[in-house]
C-alpha cells in the first residue's frame, strides 16, 4: 500500500492480536466547547468496539476525529502502521493523513452515497481514483462485494431507486472496497424505518464474523451483545466505563452508565432491563415527564454536564409516542 | 444508458458550436474591425449612406446628404480638399460622368462612439430626385494622401408608402438585420460559455477560505502556517474583488470601457494599434466578465447546496480535495444550477444589444442602421425586437425541455427502482 512513513514493529497483545488502533490522550475543542476530554484507547485486529452514550457525550466527534473529518485539537494516533500526532500541519500531516483514512472505511448515518453514480459506481470511485486499480478488476470486486452484502441484483442502481437499509449496505460495501484495516460505523441504523434495520446490522455482523476490526457508534443492544467485544460507555468527553457486553450492560460500576441504561434498555432490552432490577426504579418515578436525574444521588462528578447532554435523551425512554417507559411485566414489546 | 446519451448529446452540441463559431467569427470581425492590410496613415472607407447593400435600393434616401464611414487608421482629414462626385446613370450610360457635388457648408465629421470608424458628411440643399446615382468621394489626409471611394446606387423601385410601419422596408431589411442575429447568438453563447468557466473558477476562489487569520492562529500559532494560509488566501481574494467590481459597475460601461480604454493602455505601453481589441471580442470579454461575475454566485449557492456528507463520504475513501470537487461536488453542483445558468442566458441574449454601441454589428445594430438608412426606425426596430422575442422564445423551450428531461430522468430512475 505505497510507501510507509512509519515502520514500527507490529504491536500485539496477550491473545497475539495485533495493535489495530492506539488512541493517547485525544482532545477535541469546538471553539470553547471541550468535546472529548482526552481519550485512550487500543484496539487490536478483529475486535468489535461499540461507543454507547447520552447524544452530545463526544461518540461522534471521536469516531469522526479517528479518521480526520474532525480535526483533533491534540493527542496521537496510531491506524496500523501509520503515526499521526494531532494539531500538527503541514505536507506530511496531510500524507499521513491520507493514509489513515485509506485503512479506515466509514459507514454515516445518513448513507451520504454519491447520488449521480449507479451502486457499482459509488463502490469502484474510491479503488480506482485513489489505488489506482483498472476499471475491470474493480468493477469486478464491487460486483463480488455487492454480493456479498446482498445486492447482487442491484449493481446498476441509483441510489434514489435503492430503500434505506439497500442504500446503507451499498454504503458499507464501498468503504469495503478499500480493503480498510478498520471500520468505523456513525450510528449506521439510526436513519433507518425499524424493518430494515436487521438487514444492515446482519452484514455488520457477517463483517464482525469475517475478522474486521469495527468500532461502531450504535443504541443497537441486541447486536452489542451478540456481536461486540468490549462495549465502552461514553459521557461528557471521557470513556467512563468499558468492558465486555455482558458487565457493561449488565453489571454496570459506574453511576452515570447505570443511569443511561435505565433509559435505554427498557425500550431497547426490556427482559435484561427487568433482570437488571432497572425498571423497578423507573416506576418509582413519580412523573415521567418529570427529569429522572434531576436529584440522583451519588451523581456528584460532571453534574451539570451530565444534566444537560442527558436530556435529550428522555424521549428515548419514552415510546414513540412519548407514553411512558414500560411498567415491569409488560411484554407486548 | 442514459449517461452516454447525454455525453453524446453534449459533444454534438460542442462540435455544432465550434462549427458555428467556426464558420460565423470572420464574418462577425470582418464587420467590426479594419482590413489588417491598409497602411498606417490611409484612411479605409468602410460603408456608405446610402447603402449600396441595400438590395431593393434606398427608397428613403433624401437625396440631400451622404454619409462615408471610414477607419482613419491613424491618418486625420483635411477637410475642406475632401470632394464628393455625383453621376447620374442613364440607361445604356457606359461610363459615369461625374460632376462635383457643390455643398452648402464645409464637409464635417460626425462624433460616434468609436474608435475604428468615423463619419464624414456632405449635405446640400436641392435634393436629388429619385433615381440612379453614381459616386465618388476622395479623402485627402493632412499628410497629402488621396483615397477614392466609388459606388452605385439604385433608388428606384416602390418608393416606402409612408405609413408609420412600412411593410416594404421590414421585408427589404429583414435578412440585413437577421444577420446581425446571428451575430447577437455568436455573442451569447461564446460569452456565456466564458462566463461559465469564469464562475466555476471564481465559485472554487470564493469557497477556498475555510477558517479565519484568527482561527488558525490560536489553532496552530506558527508563523508559517499563517504565511502559507495567506498564499492560499490570494483566490479568494482575486474571486471576492472580481465579483464585487464586475457587480458593482455598469455593463455598459464595461462594454465602452474595454473598447475604449485599453487602447490608450495599448497605446501608453507602445504597442501597434493592431493590439487593440476587435470591438466583437471586447464585447465577449465585457459579457463574459459580467456575467461570470453574476454566475460566480450562482455557482458558489449549487456548490454549497450539496449536502456536506457528500464531502466526508468522499475524504472518508480517501479522495483528495480536487478529486472530491471534481468527481462527487462538481457534478451534482451543476445539476443544481443548470435552471439558474439557462435563465442568464435568456438575460445575455438581450444583453447583448448593448454591444450594439461600440459598432458590432449585432441586431440592433443594425436595425438602427437600417432605420436610419430608411428613415423609418419605426418598421426596422420592430423587426429587431421580433428576432429577439423569436430568439428568446426558442432558447426558453429548450431550456424548459432541458429541465423536464431532468425531471424526467429523476422519474425514470424511481420507476426503474419499483419494477424490481
Amino acid at each position: 500500500m505505497g510507501t510507509q512513513t512509519y515502520a514500527h514493529e507490529t504491536i500485539t497483545d496477550d491473545k497475539g492480536r495485533e495493535l489495530v488502533v492506539k488512541v493517547e490522550n485525544l482532545q477535541k475543542y469546538f471553539g470553547r466547547n471541550h468535546v472529548l476530554k482526552g481519550i485512550d484507547l487500543e484496539v487490536y485486529k478483529g475486535e468489535v468496539l461499540v461507543l454507547i452514550g447520552p447524544s452530545g457525550s463526544g461518540k461522534s466527534t471521536f469516531l469522526r476525529c479517528l479518521n480526520f473529518l474532525e480535526d483533533p485539537t491534540s493527542g496521537e494516533i496510531r491506524v496500523g502502521d501509520v503515526h499521526v500526532t494531532c494539531g500538527s500541519h503541514g505536507g506530511k500531516f496531510k500524507k499521513d493523513v491520507h493514509e489513515i483514512r485509506m485503512k479506515c472505511g466509514m459507514v454515516f448515518q445518513e448513507f451520504n452515497l454519491f447520488p449521480h453514480k449507479d451502486a457499482t459506481e459509488n463502490v469502484t470511485e474510491g479503488p480506482i481514483l485513489v489505488k489506482g486499480v483498472k476499471k475491470e478488476e474493480a468493477v469486478r470486486k464491487a460486483q463480488e462485494l455487492l454480493t456479498k452484502v446482498g445486492l447482487g441484483e442491484r449493481m446498476d442502481f441509483f441510489p434514489s431507486q435503492l430503500s434505506g437499509g439497500q442504500k446503507q449496505r451499498v454504503a458499507i460495501a464501498r468503504a469495503m472496497a478499500m480493503d480498510p484495516v478498520l471500520m468505523l460505523f456513525d450510528e449506521p441504523t439510526s436513519a433507518l424505518d425499524p424493518e430494515l434495520i436487521g438487514e444492515v446490522l446482519k452484514v455488520m455482523k457477517e463483517l464482525a464474523e469475517g475478522g474486521m476490526t469495527m468500532i461502531v457508534v450504535s443504541h443497537e443492544m441486541g447486536f452489542s451483545r451478540d456481536v461486540a467485544d468490549r462495549v465502552v460507555y461514553m459521557d461528557d468527553g471521557y470513556f467512563i466505563e468499558q468492558g465486555p457486553p455482558s458487565e457493561v450492560f449488565f453489571h454496570p460500576k459506574d453511576e452515570r452508565t447505570r443511569r443511561f441504561l435505565r433509559h435505554i434498555l427498557p425500550e431497547k432490552e426490556p427482559e435484561h432491563a427487568k433482570e437488571l432490577g432497572i425498571l423497578e426504579v423507573d416506576q418509582e418515578l413519580p412523573d415521567p415527564d418529570a427529569d429522572p436525574l434531576q436529584h440522583e444521588p451519588g451523581a456528584a462528578l460532571s453534574q451539570d454536564n451530565l444534566h444537560d447532554t442527558a436530556l435529550p435523551d428522555i424521549p428515548l425512554a419514552q415510546g414513540p409516542s412519548g407514553e411512558t417507559p414500560l411498567p415491569p411485566g409488560d411484554e407486548k414489546l | 444508458m442514459h449517461k452516454r446519451h447525454v455525453f453524446v448529446s453534449v459533444a454534438l452540441f460542442a462540435a455544432l458550436l465550434a462549427l458555428a463559431v467556426a464558420s460565423l467569427t470572420p464574418m462577425a470581425l470582418a464587420a467590426a474591425s479594419p482590413s489588417p492590410a491598409a497602411e498606417q496613415g490611409t484612411p479605409v472607407v468602410t460603408g456608405t449612406i446610402p447603402n449600396p447593400e441595400d438590395p431593393r435600393g434606398l427608397k428613403g434616401w433624401t437625396g440631400d446628404q451622404v454619409q462615408v464611414n471610414f477607419d482613419p487608421n491613424g491618418a486625420e482629414l483635411d477637410l475642406a480638399q475632401c470632394k464628393l462626385f455625383v453621376a447620374e446613370i442613364k440607361e445604356g450610360d457606359t461610363e459615369r460622368i461625374y460632376n462635383e457635388q457643390q455643398v452648402t457648408e464645409p464637409p464635417r465629421i460626425i462624433p460616434a462612439v468609436s474608435r475604428a470608424t468615423s463619419t464624414l458628411q456632405f449635405s446640400w440643399e436641392d435634393a436629388y430626385p429619385e433615381g440612379d446615382y453614381a459616386f465618388k468621394v476622395d479623402l485627402v489626409t493632412t499628410e497629402g494622401v488621396t483615397v477614392t471611394y466609388e459606388w452605385d446606387f439604385a433608388s428606384t423601385g416602390s418608393a416606402g408608402s409612408g405609413s408609420l410601419v412600412n411593410f416594404q422596408v421590414m421585408k427589404d431589411w429583414f435578412w440585413f438585420i437577421a444577420r446581425g442575429g446571428v451575430v447577437t447568438v455568436e455573442l451569447t453563447v461564446i460569452s456565456i460559455l466564458f462566463a461559465c468557466i469564469l464562475a466555476l473558477f471564481g465559485s472554487l476562489g470564493r469557497l477556498s477560505k475555510k477558517m479565519t487569520f484568527k482561527q488558525a492562529w490560536d489553532r496552530y500559532q506558527s508563523w508559517g502556517y499563517m504565511w502559507r494560509m495567506v498564499l492560499g488566501r490570494i483566490p479568494y481574494w482575486i474571486a471576492t474583488f472580481y465579483t464585487s467590481l464586475f457587480r458593482g459597475t455598469p455593463l455598459l460601461l464595461q462594454i465602452i470601457f474595454i473598447y475604449l480604454a485599453i487602447p490608450e493602455v495599448i497605446k501608453t505601453l507602445g504597442l501597434p494599434d493592431s493590439y487593440n481589441p476587435p470591438a466583437f471580442w471586447s464585447g465577449v470579454a465585457a459579457l463574459s466578465l459580467n456575467y461570470g461575475a453574476y454566475l460566480t454566485e450562482v455557482f458558489r449557492a449549487g456548490i454549497q447546496a450539496v449536502p456536506k456528507g457528500q464531502n466526508e463520504a468522499a475524504w472518508a475513501i480517501g479522495l483528495s480535495g480536487w478529486q472530491t470537487q471534481r468527481r462527487i461536488i462538481l457534478p451534482q453542483a451543476f445539476k443544481i444550477v443548470i435552471p439558474a445558468v439557462g435563465n442568464d442566458f435568456i438575460a445575455l441574449i438581450k444583453d447583448t444589444s448593448l454591444v450594439s454601441v461600440i459598432t458590432v454589428e449585432e441586431l440592433l445594430r443594425r436595425s438602427q442602421l437600417a432605420g436610419a438608412a430608411t428613415f423609418s426606425f419605426m418598421s426596422t426596430l420592430l423587426v429587431a425586437a421580433a428576432w429577439y422575442w423569436a430568439l428568446t422564445i426558442f432558447f426558453s423551450f429548450w431550456q424548459a425541455k432541458l429541465e423536464t428531461r431532468m425531471a424526467r430522468d429523476k422519474a425514470r430512475e424511481k420507476e426503474k427502482g419499483k419494477a424490481k
